[in-house]
């Protein structure tokens, strides 16, 4: 097992460099970034179920580029420069004055959306990959206490939803093996509701009778320490953020 | 130590009282085995004990229960968590962290205990149950076994005086269900922990508990030695059905006892009865199957030939590949190297009506295939996708469980009830080969019965393979022709259950033990031969 860092390191290294982007406003550097998130996702992966929410966080994020592009051309204030195409302009009623939905695209306007669309789809990388890095389980138990009480709900839907997949797979399998090709909404979502359902329950109970939320106050059996590598990573993020906000 | 006094139990919207004036009391390191037909209400009684019934579910409570002069009226669950451990039938789903030292400690941690406090019984539980191995490991990559023991060891941590467990083996090989009813045993008389046990097994249980509470399922329930109960009762194991056909004076409840008390039996001479079975053809062909996923191999190499009119029974330990087996050769994948062939076809190509009249396959959830709101419209389906007359389904399982409410909602269905209802929709189209992943689990000794019966009259009947992956022994002694051993992904095994079964002590039927060296493992064996010798 590789030696885990502070649960709070990565989300804290993760906003940082978040700000620095937004500030530094630079689609290669924050494509840079991208790339380098993606590749210590790729070393630190150990097959736990949170690791997925990197691929989810790029995906969406890749999806929210491609709406920001297409609204960037349909939509917006016309930059001059190097005319690429024009769209027919859409009659709009005298009460909508100041926009203009078609017209000249230029490049200068198609880079400009690509450009906000990347630095968005990158800020959400930033944080996919503080989620994919950290264990939902260990996270909570630094998190104070008052919080945790809202943990009880966090608990169960960690757990129960990687293995939501794997039930429906499951049933998905069976329901094949008996010769249903269609995929029916109803023939699936009934048996994995039954089973979420009494899971959720069955986990509730076992909380419950191990004494969650009896005492007010929580010790830790092992606390997360601060180490060196963490103030590391924490002073090299910081000296990245500083460098990218100041130029 | 635990005391029931004129308990009665309703659950809310129903008229079916679970429990009826029921008052017990159980002494310290006392083992208390709960026994009763499914559905009759023994995980009820089990999370009352520690309020979880009603606290957590609702329900109408007369009467008091104390636990250690606590009343469970009074406090919460988690309020009991020093006195009284609980360890649920599917620990995984209990399971709160995802390493097993933070599943020890995560009691403690909700009830503040200090971190000295903390280390000291994590290791003591670590050690008591031999876990020290595992304690770093992530609970999901944990074998069965394994997950049981964390989940007794995440309980013991509190040092309760009482342990409750709601079929701690059901979904355990032999040898790992061995392993954790030592470790019971050996808390009962060490530490005396008082443990409270509901099992449908009881050949695995029942030399090891002091008293039986037996619900009936009607409301009464009688409490009393493992002589008394089992004396009456129609739910017995194997060992106690020997001693009623062989009329012996006393009811053994260990192989050791019955033993004594048939050494004349076992040194007479019998003529071996010869069963002489037809060549039948070739259904089933598995030539050079290997599969892996990812970089674990499941399948290494495994050729096999399953006959027409054989029951085949699947058997090794959790893990050793039995359902990949079975779904290589229901279809589910192809093998990575070599084929299967189900009556000269490939079955991955197989789909629709075509599959369901090739391969009937009860898959290991059999509820994975139930989704209409009642047993009736789900008959009714079957018929229309198999084509038959409108209540042929309906037929059939009311030939399996008689009595079974065509209005009833499938998830209200006891598991054998469930398990019949799946087999009777699967059985409709008339399948050439029948396969079954794990289906026994849950099941008491009647239901077990007539599910073995409906398979046997399909095999025999129809001159049809039924091939079904297992750990219960005492099922396939009762069933099967031929036992295929899988370990590591290999066939180990490949025989008559008489040979197989007679070779492995761990895997050998209660009968057998207590008859070795005679070849018989079944009740109906021993009685056969004697008869047979007359």
């Amino acid at each position: 097992m590789k030696k885990s860092l502070h649960p709070l390191t990565m989300w804290i290294c993760a906003t940082l460099l978040a700000i620095g982007v937004v500030a530094l406003d630079n689609a290669s550097v924050a494509l840079a970034m991208v790339g380098a998130v993606a590749l210590l996702v790729y070393i630190r992966r150990d097959g736990s179920p949170w690791q997925r929410s990197f691929l989810l966080s790029l995906r969406i994020g890749a999806t929210i580029l491609g709406i920001r592009t297409i609204v960037g051309i349909l939509i917006g204030v016309p930059i001059p420069g190097t005319n690429l195409f024009t769209l027919p302009i859409l009659d709009l009623p005298s009460w909508m004055p100041g926009i203009r939905i078609g017209g000249a695209v230029t490049l200068e306007r198609l880079s400009f959306s690509l450009h906000e669309g990347v630095i968005i789809a990158t800020m959400i990388a930033l944080f996919g990959a503080a989620t994919s890095l950290t264990s939902p389980h260990k996270l909570l138990r630094v998190t104070p206490s008052f919080i945790y009480e809202v943990g009880i709900t966090l608990v169960i839907a960690t757990s129960l939803f990687p293995q939501l997949a794997t039930s429906a797979r499951r049933i998905r399998t069976a329901q094949k093996l008996r010769g249903m090709e269609k995929i029916e909404l109803r023939s699936i979502a009934i048996p994995l509701l039954e089973e979420s359902l009494s899971r959720s329950l069955q986990l509730a109970a076992a909380m419950d009778a191990r004494g969650y939320g009896i005492s007010r106050k929580r010790s830790r059996y092992r606390p997360q320490p601060w180490l060196l590598r963490d103030n590391l990573i924490l002073l090299l993020s910081t000296v990245a953020t500083i460098a990218m906000v100041t130029r | 130590m635990i005391t029931f006094s004129n308990v009665s139990l309703i659950y809310p919207q129903s008229t079916k009282t679970i429990l009826e004036d029921l008052s017990f009391q159980i002494e310290e390191g006392e083992m208390v085995l709960v026994m009763g037909e499914t559905g009759s209400g023994k995980s009820s009684l089990l999370r009352l004990i520690n309020g979880l019934v009603p606290h957590h579910t609702g329900g109408i409570l007369a009467g008091d229960i104390s636990v250690d002069g606590i009343s469970t009226r009074a406090v919460k669950p988690g309020s009991l968590a020093h006195l009284v451990g609980i360890v649920g039938q599917n620990p995984i789903n209990g399971f709160v962290t995802d390493i097993v030292e933070e599943e020890l400690a995560f009691s403690m941690e909700a009830l503040n205990f200090p971190p000295d406090v903390m280390r000291k019984r994590v290791e003591e539980v670590l050690d008591l149950l031999s876990l020290s191995a595992l304690r770093n490991r992530s609970i999901a990559t944990l074998s069965g076994g394994e997950q049981q023991r964390v989940a007794i060891g995440a309980a013991l941590v509190m040092h309760p005086k009482v342990l409750v467990l709601d079929e701690p083996t059901s979904a355990l090989d032999p040898i790992a269900a061995e392993e954790v009813l030592s470790v019971l045993h050996r808390l009962v008389h060490d530490l005396s922990v008082t443990v409270i046990i509901a099992e449908h097994r009881l050949e695995r249980v029942i030399q090891f508990v002091d008293r039986i509470i037996s619900i009936e399922g009607n409301g009464d329930t009688s409490i009393g030695t493992a002589d008394e109960i089992l004396k009456r009762s129609d739910l017995v194991p194997p060992i106690v059905r020997l001693a009623r056909a062989l009329n012996l004076s006393e009811i053994g409840t260990s192989v050791r006892d019955v033993r004594r008390q048939t050494e004349e039996i076992r040194n007479s001479q019998y003529s071996r009865p010869v069963t002489e079975r037809a060549n039948h053809s070739t259904a089933i062909e598995v030539i050079d199957v290997s599969h892996s996923y990812g970089e674990k191999s499941a399948l290494k190499k495994v050729s096999a030939h399953i006959n027409h009119g054989d029951i085949v029974a699947v058997m090794g330990r959790n893990g050793a590949g039995k359902s990949t087996l079975l779904h290589s050769i229901v279809g589910l994948h192809s093998p990575d190297t070599g084929e299967v062939r189900v009556n000269g076809v490939d079955p991955t190509h197989l789909k629709g009506a075509d599959r369901r009249r090739s391969i009937g396959y009860v898959p290991q959830e059999p509820s994975d295939l139930l989704f209409a709101s009642s047993v009736e419209e789900e008959c009714l389906l079957a018929d229309r996708n198999s084509e038959l007359a409108q209540g042929s389904t309906a037929t059939l399982l009311n030939r399996l469980v008689p009595h079974i409410s065509l209005h009833a909602h499938p998830n209200d269905l006891s598991e054998g009830q469930r398990l019949a209802l799946v087999l009777s929709i699967v059985l409709s189209s008339n399948p050439d080969v029948l396969v079954l992943d794990e289906p026994t689990r849950g099941l008491d000794y009647r239901a077990k019965n007539l599910f073995a019966n409906a398979l046997k009259e399909y095999a025999s009947q129809c001159n049809r393979p039924v091939l079904l992956a297992t750990h219960d022994v005492e099922l396939v002694a009762e069933l099967a022709d031929r036992v295929l051993f899988l370990a590591e992904g290999e066939i180990v095994a490949d025989g008559t259950t008489l040979d197989v079964l007679l070779s492995s002590p761990a895997f050998a039927p209660q009968i057998a033990k207590v008859m070795s060296p005679k070849p018989w493992l079944t009740v109906a064996d021993v009685v056969h031969a004697i008869e047979g010798s007359q």
